[in-house]
């Protein structure tokens, strides 16, 4: 037999019960009819032969009772009367329903978003076929093998040749944002560019998915500086292909101009390909590989180098041997004689400095879902055992115990599915969040997307809470003997009872949770006060900074110089400029262009083993220390006579000054760097290299003498007197004036710039922050329940000790006391936890101790005030029973 | 009523409203009065009975019920074998005479076991 008929039967006396009963109804009483009419024609009268067949035929009643049951639909009848039941009760108390749903919502909509990152970020492998092979390499130094420096060409191009171990070594630019301008006219824009060697489509395993990678032979000087070779080449991304060449099928060969300059297209990448390390690249052009070939540039490091290992290499091997032939490198090059390089899985490399702030926040989200549970928990007994009254009664009037629990448990569902519902929103919401406040500063972050599984998850565990929690209550009604609990309830006037003392409990792990997160959040908040407040050297304030790039197919060196003094001019006559300057990465920022520096003068000028040192090497135009705020202590800085045709001159910072030429002055002294001998003429104060204050040693060179060197983007700095955004507009019309072709990248103000570099603590204190809030607004809520219930069960008693003369001082204070009690159990609790956090907090944290008391004193006394406003409204309530209605 | 009159099985009962049916489509009550009709008054059908077994033979699609009008000019719901229906009443058929063979076999012997 097919089941069809009946399902399709079934359901249609789901769908149209009424009418089914009404037809039944009309089909019973037709038979009465008929029975009567028979009986009538027997000879008997119209009342007897009514009665009789009635009789017959049984109570029409218990025949629509036995059809029903026939249709094979009670169960889901009586849970459909279990759900509006359900929904009847909730709608009577729409704070309790209001406040599961939301603290479900948080439970199950934080920790979906949040196990959803941690998976995007940490455990999902990279994105490339076998990418458990790659690997990333630095250099580093004998004397810091920890450090990670960028590779230089020369040692590349050895790594390359000379690995076995490697199926592969690819080289990229990622020392700094390369970038090209397109399109003509208003339509110009920047779009980012990645030099890559010929084989980084090899190494990561994509190619083009429209024509061919690049060849060996396009290394040789193909690259957007200066250096102009026959035919420059490109790998253009999917997007860039369909927005700027409409999809053009036949695209291999055509020509794409960028910045000025026409290159060939080479292919186009699949869709959604994404640079590992860089991330989402417009287009990609061969790297030039001609210095790597030049011993003389084995001390420029520049490069980020990526490996695939060969199938089957553990990374220790390979390791093994990159060290065989460091030793090698080290004799063959002797401006490279303590260079050793070492291997880091790429994904680690990738993942390893933000795995930290995920794992608080990991941590965090798990003690607020312990909070959810826990407060559901609480919610529900509370509920349970208001609601005693209401289940005895019931039972007394013969509700079986089974009944009974199917219908609270229908209840929990109804809570459980809704709170679902809503946290998948806030799952929603919480993710578009994360990845606004955190894809700058976590990898990977951006291609975050809900995991269905970990949806699933939330979804179980929250359920299985209310369920749980929810049956609880409903059990112990069912076993209580119904007079018993009617009597209990209604005659008792002081209340004690184990489910008290158990919520009492929930509470008190509660408290401790957000001491906890209270504590983290406020550790972080101190690291982040002393970081703002860490002297770096500058005047961050008001100053706008934005990245100017000159094509150098329209500008040459000359022009380039010529144009960012002319700028400068230009700009700092704007009303409200104080001065405008440009320099080739900002301070702060991190280190760039470390070089080599030669003492050539002074006490140390002979001394071999001394004369040697490394500086950050910067290259400025305008008024860029006035800008800056950085103080010329020494000598001058740069005028417009320093310009090509002067001597080559340097300014260099106070430390540097210190270390070179102890003793003497350093101005008229001379050194070596970046290829040219100069005369020191002024020194000036130290700047931090990044925003934690670590200090650097600086040599500054005027743009108008090192235009020649390469084509350097300098990042202009306007110093105003007020806001500086303001001044937005009227610095770009200042440089559409001079050239309506050129891009004012990444205008934003030199805090933030600054700012940038620490924008992972700053996603963790704001995650932190966000979670410590919900923990304490969660604890303050459980202690606000278990307390307002308690003064409910016992207005009776505090009616009759007021009625005996009790000041509502004092009764104020008992409930108080009891809240407060439960607070500092909480808070000690909470003590060992932190203790705990400590060691994994130091990582994230800024010359702040994971124990300091500053901060600790402050969370006890902020969990308290909390704590106070929490219980106060209870206890004032348990004042405000009125004696006489309490004794009645 | 006095009533030696005894009720059926719930299996016997369809099997004899497929019987009933087979003859021509029916409502409820001729259904009832025939089959204590053709069994000469032995056996009572109640309402109890008759509506849940057509409510669940009609789940099974072994019947189809319509709305018509009556000779009295009533409305009554008809009731009509569907072809899974009438293949059933055969397979009800077989199944009987098997048992009530079975049965008849069982009461048929003549010494009890334990005298053998």
């Amino acid at each position: 037999m097919s089941i069809a008929p009946d399902v399709v039967a079934r359901l249609r006396s789901l769908l149209f019960r009424a009418r089914e009963e009404r037809e039944l109804a009309e089909e019973l009483r037709t038979h009465v009819e008929m029975e009567a009419e028979h009986q009538r024609t027997n000879g008997l009268t119209d009342v007897e032969a009514r009665r009789r067949s009635v009789i017959a035929l049984g109570g029409v009643e218990q025949v629509k009772e036995d059809v029903r049951d026939a249709r094979g639909t009670r169960l889901m009848q009586d849970g459909a009367g279990d759900l509006s039941y359900a929904l009847r009760t909730l709608r009577r108390s729409p704070g309790f329903a209001a406040v599961v749903i939301l603290t479900l919502a948080i439970g199950i909509g934080g920790t979906t978003a949040v196990f959803s990152a941690v998976d995007t970020v940490l455990l999902q492998p990279l994105p490339y076929q076998q990418s458990g092979a790659l690997v990333r390499l630095y250099q580093s130094n004998v004397s810091a093998p920890e450090s990670r420096n960028f590779v230089s060409p020369v040692h590349y191009v050895e790594y390359r040749t000379q690995m076995s171990s490697f199926e592969s070594a690819a080289a990229i630019l990622t020392y700094d944002d390369t970038g090209a301008d397109i399109g003509t006219g208003d339509n110009v824009r920047r779009i980012r560019l990645l030099p890559t060697s010929a084989n980084y489509f090899d190494v990561m395993r994509v190619q083009p998915a429209i024509g061919h990678g690049f060849r060996l032979e396009d290394e040789d000087g193909t690259g957007v500086e200066d250096n102009v070779t026959a035919g420059p080449v490109v790998v253009i991304s999917h997007e860039l292909w369909k927005q700027q060449l409409q999809s053009d099928p036949a695209v291999v060969g055509k020509t794409l101009v960028m910045s000025g300059r026409p290159y060939v297209i080479d292919g186009v990448m699949p869709a959604g390909f994404k640079d590992p390390i860089a991330g989402a690249i417009d287009a990609w052009v061969p790297i030039d590989l001609l210095q790597g070939h030049d011993p003389r540039e084995a001390g420029n490091h520049y490069l980020t180098v990526i490996a695939r290992l060969r199938a089957g290499t553990p990374i220790a091997r390979a390791q093994a041997e990159l060290d065989g032939l460091s030793v090698r490198l080290q004799q063959q090059y002797p401006n490279a004689k303590t260079a050793t390089a070492h291997l880091y899985s790429l994904k680690e490399d990738i993942v390893g400095s933000s795995s930290r702030a995920l794992e608080i926040m990991l941590g965090a989200v798990g003690l607020v879902l312990i909070l959810v549970c826990v407060n559901i928990a609480n919610l529900m007994l509370v509920r349970g055992s208001e609601r005693t009254r209401e289940f005895a009664l019931r039972s007394a009037l013969g509700a079986r115990s089974s009944r009974l629990i199917r219908q609270l448990l229908t209840e929990s569902l109804t809570l459980a599915v809704a709170g679902a519902v809503a946290g998948m929103i806030v799952a929603r919401l919480a993710m578009s969040a994360i990845v606004a406040i955190g894809s700058g500063s976590i990898p990977r972050l951006a291609s975050l997307s809900l995991d269905p599984r970990l949806l699933i998850f939330a979804l179980l565990l929250a359920t299985l809470c209310a369920v749980l929690f929810g049956l609880i209550p409903a059990v112990r009604a069912a076993r209580t003997q119904p007079g018993e609990a009617l009597r209990d309830q209604s005659r008792s006037a002081t209340s004690g009872g184990r489910s008290m003392r158990l919520r009492e409990w929930l509470v008190v792990s509660q408290v401790a949770v957000a001491f906890v997160l209270l504590v983290g959040a406020g550790l972080l908040l101190a690291s982040f006060q002393q970081i703002r407040q860490v002297p770096l050297g500058v005047k961050a304030e008001g100053v706008l900074t934005f990245e100017l790039n000159l094509p150098a197919a329209r500008y040459d060196s000359t022009a380039r110089a010529q144009f960012y003094e002319a700028f400068a001019q230009q700009a700092a006559a704007i009303p409200g400029v104080r001065a405008v300057g440009g320099v080739s990465r900002l301070p702060g920022t991190g280190a760039y262009h470390s070089w080599g520096v030669t003492i050539q003068t002074g006490p140390l000028a002979g001394d071999e083993k001394r004369r040697n040192t490394g500086a950050d090497n910067r290259v400025i135009s305008g008024e860029y220390f006035k800008a800056a705020g950085i103080p010329i202590i020494e000598g001058r800085g740069f005028t417009a006579a320093d310009d090509a045709t002067a001597p080559d001159r340097v300014v260099i910072s106070k430390s540097l000054a210190t270390a070179m030429y102890p003793g003497v002055s350093a101005v008229g002294q001379r050194l070596r760097t970046g290829g040219r001998s100069s005369e020191v003429i002024g020194v000036v104060g130290d700047v931090a290299v990044d925003n934690e204050g670590h200090p650097a040693q600086y040599v500054y060179h005027a743009h108008r003498q090192f235009a020649g060197d390469r084509n350097w983007a300098l990042t202009q700095l306007i110093a105003t007197t007020g806001d500086p955004t303001r001044l937005e507009g009227a610095v770009r019309r200042t440089l559409a004036l001079r050239d309506p072709q050129l891009v004012m990248f990444r205008p934003v103000t030199f805090d933030a710039a600054i700012g940038r570099g620490a924008a992972q603590r700053v996603f963790t204190l704001k995650i932190l922050l966000t979670f410590a809030a919900v923990a304490l607004a969660l604890s303050a809520l459980g202690l606000f329940g278990v307390l307002s219930y308690g003064v409910k069960l016992r207005s009776r008693e505090f009616g009759i000790r007021m009625a005996l003369g009790a000041e509502r001082n004092a009764i104020r204070g008992m409930v108080m006391r009891q809240g407060l009690t439960v607070t500092a159990v909480g808070i000690g609790v909470g003590l060992l936890g932190a203790l705990g956090l400590s060691r994994l907090m130091v990582a994230v944290l800024f010359h702040v101790n994971p124990l300091d008391p500053l901060v600790l004193v402050g969370a006890v006394l902020f969990m308290a005030v909390i704590a106070a406003i929490a219980c106060f409204l209870p206890a004032h309530r348990a004042t405000s029973v009125d004696p006489r209605s309490a004794l009645q | 009523m006095a009533d030696d009159r005894g009720e059926l099985l719930q299996g016997t009962l369809e099997m004899l409203v497929l019987k009933t049916l087979a003859l021509e489509p029916m409502h409820g009550w001729g259904i009832a009065n025939r089959i204590e009709r053709m069994s000469g008054n032995v056996f009572l059908v109640t309402q109890g009975s008759l509506y849940p077994a057509l409510v669940r033979m009609k789940r099974r699609g072994w019947v189809r019920a319509a709305w018509g009008v009556t000779e009295n000019n009533r409305r009554a719901r008809y009731y009509e074998l569907s072809p899974v229906g009438r293949a059933q009443l055969e397979v009800e058929r077989a199944s009987w005479r098997r048992a009530s063979s079975a049965i008849d076999g069982i009461l048929n012997i003549r010494f009890a076991l334990g005298e053998a």
